[in-house]
C-alpha cells in the first residue's frame, strides 16, 4: 500500500470515529436533558387515560375514597412445569399468589414491598425472583389495575395490544365490575390516516361503551350505515340525558365499521373481545382462589 | 466560494423558484405519504425546518474539516443526530403534538431535500448564507407539505384544519396514499404555469 494511501484511509477513520463521538456526545447529551420529562409525562398521560375511560374528569372528579390496586401477572417457568404468579397487594403489604395452569392454588408467598417500587420493572422483577426463589424462570406478561371506591370493586383497568390492520394497536380498556365495558382508548397505532386511524375518534369508540359482557361478546361487525341519531349522540352534537337515552337505544348494536376501514374495525373488535373473555376467565379464577384461600386483599 | 443572491432572495428561492416539493421533485414519498391533513403537514414541515436549519449550520460550519470521501456518511450522522435530539426534545417538552407526528420525525433522517441541500450549498458557502437557504427550503418544503395537505383534506374528507367544512367527504379517494401523486403532480402543474404565465409578462413589458 502506498503511503498516500494509507495517509488518507487514516485521515478517513480518525474523521469518522471523531463524528460518530460527536454525534453520540450530543445525543447523550439530550437524553439526559429530556429522559425525566419524557418519563413524566408518560406517567401523567397513563393516569390522564385512566381516568377520562373510568369518566372522570376536571368537572367530575373521582371520589376520595378510590383506590387502584396494581395486579402484576408472571410466567413462571420451573423445568417442565409452568404456573403463574399474581403479585398483588395482600393486606399492607404485597405478596405472590401462585396457580397452576388449571387454576389450582400452588402457593402463597409473602413479600416485602410497597406499591410504587414494584412500579419500576427492574425492581419489580428482581422481588419476584426472590419470592419465587432462583430455580424458577420468571416472565411479565401483563399487568392490571383493580379500582375501588371505599373497599367496594368498581371497575378493572387493563393494557394490552393486538394486531391491527398494519402493525399492532394497543389500547388501555375500563370495564366495571361486572366486566362491562366503560370504555377504551388507543394509545399507539399506525393504521392509515382518514381511514383505520378513525378508531382514535369518539364515535367509534363510544359504540363499545356500555356493552355488556355478553353483548361485546356476541357482537359483529357491519358494513351499515351508523344510524343519524347514533352518530349525533356519539360526536357530542346531542348532549345530556337525550344522548344517554339514544346511546342505550343503541347499546346492542353490532359495530357499525368505519367507512373503508372494516379490517381495521374488525380487528378492534376482535382484540377487545380478546381481552375481555381472557382477563374474564383470569378474574374468576383468581377471585375464587382468593376466596378459598381466604386472602385478605383489599379490593 | 461566494453566491451572488442576496439573503433575501436565498429565502425567496426555496419558497418558489426552487420550491423543494414542487420544482426540485425531492422527498417525494413524504410529500404523498405524510400529507393527508393540514396539520400532519404543517407539524412534519415545521420538523423539518428545524433539522434543516440545524443540519445546514453544522455542516457549514464543519466544512474545512470534512474528508471529502466520507461526505455522505458525515452528512447521515448530522442529519440523524439532529433529528435524535428533536425527537427527543419534541417528546419531553410537546407530549401532545408529538403523540401525532411521533413515527414521522425519526424519517427524516431519509429525507433527500436535507442531504440535497448540505451537498449542493452547506458544504460550499458561508456560515450566514447556507443559514438562509436552509430556511428557505425548510418554508418551501412546509408550504409544500401544507397545500398539498389543504388539497387532500378538504376533497378527501371534507375538512380544513380538522374542521368540518363541507360536512361530508366528497372523495374518499383523496386520502389514499396514490392520491398524492396526482395532486403532487397536478400542484406541479399549476405552479410551472404561474411561472409561465409571469415570465410572459415579464417578457411583454421589456
Amino acid at each position: 500500500m502506498s503511503n498516500a494511501a494509507f495517509k488518507d484511509i487514516t485521515s478517513i477513520v480518525i474523521r469518522l470515529t471523531v463524528t460518530c463521538l460527536l454525534a453520540g456526545l450530543i445525543m447523550g447529551w439530550a437524553f439526559i436533558l429530556t429522559h425525566e420529562g419524557k418519563e413524566k409525562n408518560e406517567q401523567l398521560r397513563d393516569e390522564k387515560v385512566m381516568y377520562s375511560i373510568l369518566g372522570y374528569d376536571k368537572s367530575n372528579p373521582a371520589p376520595a375514597t378510590m383506590a387502584m390496586h396494581t395486579i402484576y401477572r408472571y410466567v413462571l417457568t420451573n423445568g417442565d412445569s409452568q404456573s403463574i404468579g399474581y403479585l398483588l397487594p395482600i393486606g399492607e403489604k404485597y405478596g405472590v399468589v401462585e396457580l397452576d395452569l388449571g387454576g389450582q392454588f400452588v402457593r402463597q408467598i409473602p413479600v416485602d414491598a410497597v406499591a410504587s417500587k414494584l412500579r419500576n420493572e427492574g425492581e419489580r422483577n428482581s422481588v419476584m425472583q426472590q419470592a419465587v426463589g432462583n430455580q424458577t424462570e420468571i416472565r411479565y406478561a401483563d399487568s392490571m389495575i383493580i379500582v375501588t371506591n371505599a373497599g367496594e370493586r368498581t371497575a378493572y383497568i387493563l393494557d394490552g395490544k393486538y394486531p391491527g390492520f398494519k402493525t399492532t394497536i394497543r389500547v388501555k380498556m375500563a370495564l366495571d365490575a361486572q366486566f362491562s365495558m366503560l370504555g377504551f382508548e388507543v394509545l399507539e397505532h399506525e393504521e392509515d390516516p382518514g381511514l383505520g386511524a378513525e378508531i382514535v375518534e369518539k364515535y367509534f369508540r363510544g359504540q363499545f361503551e356500555g356493552k355488556s359482557f355478553e353483548q361485546l361478546k356476541s357482537a359483529k361487525v357491519i358494513r351499515e350505515d351508523m344510524p343519524d341519531d347514533y352518530r349525533a349522540a356519539l360526536t357530542g352534537k346531542i348532549t345530556g340525558k337525550e344522548a344517554a337515552e339514544i346511546r342505550q337505544k343503541h347499546v346492542g348494536d353490532d359495530i357499525y365499521a368505519l367507512t373503508g376501514a372494516t379490517i381495521s374495525s374488525r380487528s378492534v373488535l376482535n382484540g377487545n373481545q380478546a381481552m375481555v373473555s381472557k382477563f374474564h376467565h383470569r378474574m374468576t379464577v383468581l377471585d375464587e382462589a382468593i376466596k378459598a384461600q381466604g386472602i385478605q386483599t383489599p379490593f | 466560494m461566494a453566491n451572488e443572491l442576496s439573503k433575501g432572495q436565498l429565502v425567496a428561492r426555496g419558497l418558489l423558484s426552487q420550491n423543494p416539493v414542487f420544482k426540485l421533485a425531492l422527498s417525494m414519498c413524504p410529500a404523498v405519504g405524510m400529507s393527508t391533513s393540514i396539520k400532519t403537514g404543517l407539524m412534519l414541515g415545521v420538523a423539518v425546518l428545524f433539522v434543516q436549519v440545524f443540519s445546514s449550520l453544522t455542516i457549514s460550519l464543519f466544512k474545512n474539516w470534512i474528508h471529502p470521501r466520507i461526505r455522505i456518511p458525515t452528512y447521515t450522522l448530522t442529519i440523524a443526530t439532529w433529528v435524535t435530539v428533536i425527537d427527543l426534545v419534541l417528546s419531553a417538552a410537546f407530549p401532545a403534538a408529538y403523540a401525532e407526528m411521533g413515527i414521522f420525525i425519526k424519517l427524516i433522517v431519509a429525507f433527500a431535500i436535507i442531504t440535497m441541500r448540505l451537498e449542493m450549498f452547506a458544504c460550499k458557502e458561508t456560515v450566514s448564507d447556507s443559514l438562509f437557504d436552509a430556511v428557505g427550503m425548510g418554508l418551501g418544503f412546509m408550504f409544500g407539505m401544507v397545500t398539498i395537505g389543504f388539497v387532500r383534506e378538504l376533497l378527501g374528507s371534507g375538512m380544513v384544519f380538522g374542521y368540518d367544512l363541507l360536512g361530508f367527504k366528497p372523495l374518499l379517494f383523496f386520502i389514499l396514499p396514490c392520491a398524492g401523486f396526482f395532486v403532487v403532480g397536478l400542484m406541479m402543474a399549476f405552479f410551472n404555469w404561474i411561472e409561465a404565465k409571469y415570465r410572459d409578462a415579464r417578457e411583454q413589458k421589456s
